[in-house]
């Protein structure tokens, strides 16, 4: 995928976020956000300061536009953009970032890339949950939204992968 | 390239908590429950940092709090003393009372101890210009530490009980026999009792005072406890004390005169 393709979807993607904030509400044990993939499929070329910048406005501007609490997508979401090259790294081996590509499914696998995914949605949802509650419901209930959420979402969020990560993109 | 990796590590850092910084900023100013619970983290997290830091500055202030201490039991131990010589006084003629002083007081603290050898020393960092004479004794709550042998401007030498070549005169229990005390040798609070006579009882477990037939030192200052016995030529008892205090960890101490001492050594021959 080309520079100017990634962006175009990736904006696409944004506002289908949006929407799914706005009008898909299916339960309070289930937040549904594919933000955190989006920031893990930013290309490896992209610095890591860039990419906690371009989470920040994706998480805002969700969150602006939205009927969210402005600040809290971008908050849980700066986090994913700060550990993306570790996990990266972590899941598919540092030999990517040496060979100046980024990953896909059929090259590192369905299973990497779901680990890679369950990370970063991890690390966003396990603040997100935390930062949404605030201290006042309780650590049962938090831990189920966040285990429920987790395991729904890795469906939608492996096709987001496929979207903005096909398998012919250097 | 080392330390471009360091750097570019750190800048990544500074920017995470500049852009975690700022969407805090807008979740707490747009949600007063995401509000409450932020400032309540805060306090809670101040809380603790003043709390170690309370911690850490008391610590540091420690030294200074003991060296106040350690005057006022300088104080306090020359009242007691002056009060018993006093009261000691009126017992013996009420109608020709006088208040004469008797030991002189000073605070002191152990610079450098020896308490590997045979003949053990420490130096205390005061000496004649801070009023400290020679031949006299060292002291702390616990008991005796030592005695004076040099004294230069600002530094005093004094040989450790745990010296070989020093005795203490010492009487065990209230009114038992007088011996002499002396460093076992061996152990850090190990002394042993020498030449007390046969005919004075006495039982494990007394304590040990100093007599007061000494020059150096007030009388009643408690050494020990009297432990096990066993009979010297026939003729006197050898008895095991365990010291109150270990000379080896003592720090602030205190220097005791004895204000006629000079005018008492007159009469040595």
């Amino acid at each position: 995928m080309r520079k100017t393709e990634f962006w175009f979807v990736y904006i696409i993607l944004l506002v289908g976020q949006l929407l799914l904030s706005t009008y898909c509400t299916f339960s309070p044990y289930l937040t549904l956000s594919i933000l955190p993939v989006m920031v893990l499929c930013i290309p490896n070329r992209v610095h890591t300061p860039l990419a906690m910048l371009i989470a920040l406005a994706s998480g805002l501007f969700v969150d602006w536009l939205s009927e969210g609490m402005l600040g809290l997508n971008a908050f849980a979401l700066v986090p994913v953009a700060y550990a993306r090259k570790g996990i990266i790294g972590l899941v598919f081996g540092n030999d990517l970032f040496a060979r100046g590509e980024d990953f896909s499914a059929r090259k590192n696998g369905y299973g990497a890339l779901s680990l890679a995914i369950l990370l970063a949605q991890g690390i966003f949802l396990a603040i997100y949950v935390w930062a949404d509650s605030a201290g006042t419901r309780p650590f049962l209930f938090n831990t189920a939204r966040f285990a429920v959420s987790l395991a729904a979402g890795l469906p939608v969020l492996l096709l987001v992968s496929k979207v903005l990560a096909p398998d012919s993109r250097r | 390239m080392q330390r471009s990796k360091l750097l570019t590590q750190l800048l990544n850092l500074a920017v995470f908590i500049i852009l975690e910084a700022a969407a805090l900023t807008l979740l707490t100013g747009n949600a007063q429950l995401q509000r409450i619970w932020v400032a309540r983290a805060a306090h809670g997290f101040m809380g603790t940092v003043w709390g170690s830091t309370r911690n850490i500055s008391n610590y540091f202030q420690l030294k200074t709090v003991n060296r106040e201490l350690a005057q006022d039991n300088t104080r306090l131990l020359q009242e007691l003393v002056r009060s018993q010589e006093m009261l000691r006084r009126a017992k013996v003629d009420t109608m020709q009372f006088t208040q004469r002083p008797g030991f002189q007081m000073l605070g002191a603290e152990i610079v450098r101890i020896s308490r590997s050898s045979q003949h053990n020393f420490f130096i205390l960092n005061k000496g004649f210009e801070d009023g400290i004479r020679e031949k006299s004794g060292v002291i702390t709550r616990q008991g005796v530490v030592g005695i004076i042998d040099a004294v230069s401007a600002h530094y005093s030498y004094a040989f450790s009980i745990q010296n070989r070549d020093i005795s203490i005169s010492a009487r065990i229990g209230a009114e038992g026999g007088r011996g002499i005390l002396v460093w076992d040798g061996s152990s850090k609070d190990g002394a042993l009792l020498k030449e007390i006579p046969l005919q004075y009882q006495y039982s494990p477990g007394d304590t040990v005072y100093t007599s007061g037939h000494s020059l150096l030192f007030p009388p009643d200052i408690p050494l020990g406890i009297a432990g096990a016995s066993k009979v010297i030529n026939g003729a006197t008892n050898e008895i095991k004390v365990k010291l109150f205090q270990d000379p080896g960890s003592a720090r602030f101490v205190t220097v005791v005169h004895n204000n006629s001492f000079d005018e008492i050594e007159e009469f040595r021959p």
